[in-house]
C-alpha cells in the first residue's frame, strides 16, 4: 500500500434561478428591429454603475483614503487615483465622479472599467475574475493568467477563427443560480500592445490613454452581448510544447487564488467568515471545468498555439471532448 | 474500542474529482486527501478504531498490514494534531 499523504496546499487563508427577459427595441418608423435579452444581474449592473459627476466624501473610513488606494465600508467604496481625483459608488445612487484641478482624465474610463467596476460588481454579489473570453455555440471560454500573460492577445487571435470576444480583461460572473455559473457580457473595449497587433493582425484604433503603451482593437469577429455560460476557465502557463489538459483534484482550488485586484476586491466585499470563503471556492472548485493551455512565449509558436485552442474550442462547444 | 471521531466543528470539507480538500477553521489552512488518505479519512466515522480502520482497508487495497498500519498511525497523528479527530 503507497503511504497514505496529507499533503498542504499552498493557499491563503443569493441563490434563485436567474431569469431573463426580452426588450424589444423599435427602430424610428416603429418597426422591430432587434431584440436583446438582458438578465437581472446585467440590468443591475447597468444601473449601479452609472456615473454622474459632483462632490464625493475623501473617506470612508477613520482616516482619508490615500492616492492611488481605496476603502469599502457599509457596501460603499471609494477610490482615489493621483491627487484630488475620486471614485465614490453608493448603491442605489451609482457612481460619483470628483475632478479636481490637475486630474488626469485621460484615465477615468479605465478607473471606471477597472478597480471601480470591479468593486461595484462585487458588493453587489457578482465575482469578477481577471480573464478574457470568446464565445462559441452559446457558451464562454475563458482565458486566464496573470498581467501579460497574453489574454487579450489570444481572444484577438481567436477572433481571427471565427470567435467572437465576449470580454476582455475582467470577466463578471453571476452566482444567483446554484446550478450554473452565468457570464455577463463584456464592458471593456479589447486593448492590445503594439506588439500584439503584429502577432494577431487585429485592427488598431486610438491609444488607450497618454500613459497607458495600449490601443483599443476591433475584435476580428466582433463581440457577443448576451449573458451566457462559462463552459470553461483556460490557465495560460509557458511551456516548450503547446499542449491543452485538464486540471483537476484540489488544483482547481489552488489555481483560483488569483492574485488580481479583482480578488481583493470581492472578498473586502463579501466579507466571508473562514468557512463561507471555504464554500465558495468549493462551489467555483466544482462547476468550474478548467483547463490549462501551455506554450512558449516564442512569436514563431504563437500560431500553432492558437490553431490548437481554436480546435479545442470548437470541439468541446460542439459536445467533443 | 477507542472509535475515532471527526471534530466537524474544526473544519470544512469537500470533494473535487477523486480528492478531499480541507480547511482548518482555526486558521484557515488547506489540505487535500488523496488515494489511501482519502480512503482513510471517509473510514473514520466514529465508529470505527485503528484496528477496525486498518482492518478495511486491508480489505480494500490489500498489501502488508504491518506496513499499513503504520502508515494509519502516522496519518492519525498528524489528523489529531491539528485537531481534525479525536479518539473517544
Amino acid at each position: 500500500m503507497p503511504a497514505a499523504s496529507l499533503n498542504q496546499l499552498v493557499l491563503g487563508s443569493s441563490p434563485g434561478a436567474s431569469t431573463t427577459f426580452s426588450l424589444i427595441l423599435k427602430s424610428p418608423d416603429c418597426s422591430v428591429r432587434q431584440v436583446m435579452s438582458k438578465s437581472p444581474a446585467e440590468l443591475m449592473l447597468e444601473r449601479e454603475t452609472r456615473v454622474t459627476y459632483g462632490p464625493v466624501p475623501d473617506r470612508l473610513l477613520a482616516n482619508a483614503v490615500a492616492e492611488q488606494n481605496w476603502q469599502m465600508s457599509g457596501g460603499e467604496f471609494l477610490l482615489r487615483a493621483e491627487g484630488d481625483y475620486y471614485f465614490y459608488y453608493r448603491p442605489g445612487v451609482g457612481v460619483t465622479v470628483h475632478r479636481g484641478d490637475g486630474a488626469d482624465t485621460s484615465e477615468e474610463s479605465l478607473w471606471l472599467n477597472g478597480s471601480v467596476y470591479a468593486a461595484v460588481a462585487s458588493l453587489n454579489g457578482l465575482l469578477p475574475i481577471h480573464a478574457s473570453a470568446v464565445a462559441f455555440n452559446g457558451a464562454v471560454f475563458a482565458f486566464t493568467g496573470p498581467a501579460g500573460a497574453g489574454k487579450s492577445t489570444l481572444v484577438a487571435a481567436l477572433g481571427r477563427c471565427g470567435l467572437p470576444m465576449f470580454c476582455d480583461d475582467t470577466l463578471v460572473l453571476d452566482l444567483s443560480n446554484p446550478e450554473q455559473l452565468q457570464c455577463l457580457p463584456g464592458h471593456k473595449r479589447l486593448k492590445l500592445r503594439p506588439d500584439s497587433f503584429e502577432l494577431t493582425g487585429a485592427a488598431k484604433e486610438e491609444r488607450v490613454s497618454r500613459t497607458y503603451d495600449k490601443n483599443y482593437a476591433a475584435p476580428p469577429a466582433g463581440t457577443v452581448s448576451t449573458s451566457l455560460p462559462l463552459a470553461e476557465l483556460i490557465f495560460l502557463d509557458e511551456a516548450r510544447v503547446p499542449a491543452i489538459a485538464q486540471i483537476s483534484g484540489s488544483e482547481r482550488f489552488v489555481r483560483m487564488e488569483d492574485e488580481h485586484q479583482t480578488r481583493y476586491l470581492f472578498e473586502a466585499a463579501r466579507q466571508f467568515s473562514l468557512s463561507e470563503h471555504f464554500e465558495h471556492r468549493a462551489r467555483l472548485a466544482r462547476q468550474m471545468d478548467m483547463w490549462r493551455f501551455e506554450r512558449p512565449r516564442d512569436a514563431n509558436k504563437f500560431e500553432e498555439g492558437v490553431a490548437l485552442v481554436a480546435h479545442h474550442v470548437v470541439s468541446h462547444g460542439s459536445g467533443g471532448s | 474500542m477507542n472509535a475515532l471521531t471527526k471534530q466537524r466543528d474544526r473544519f470544512a470539507e469537500t470533494d473535487v474529482d477523486d480528492e478531499i480538500v480541507l480547511m482548518r477553521l482555526d486558521n484557515g489552512e488547506f489540505f487535500s486527501m488523496a488515494g489511501t488518505a482519502a480512503a482513510t479519512w471517509r473510514l473514520i466515522d466514529g465508529k470505527r478504531d485503528r484496528a477496525g480502520l486498518v482492518a478495511a482497508l486491508f480489505e480494500t487495497f490489500g498489501g502488508d498490514t504491518a506496513a499499513m498500519a503504520a502508515d494509519v498511525d502516522a496519518f492519525l497523528d498528524a489528523l489529531r494534531e491539528m485537531g481534525l479527530i479525536a479518539i473517544d
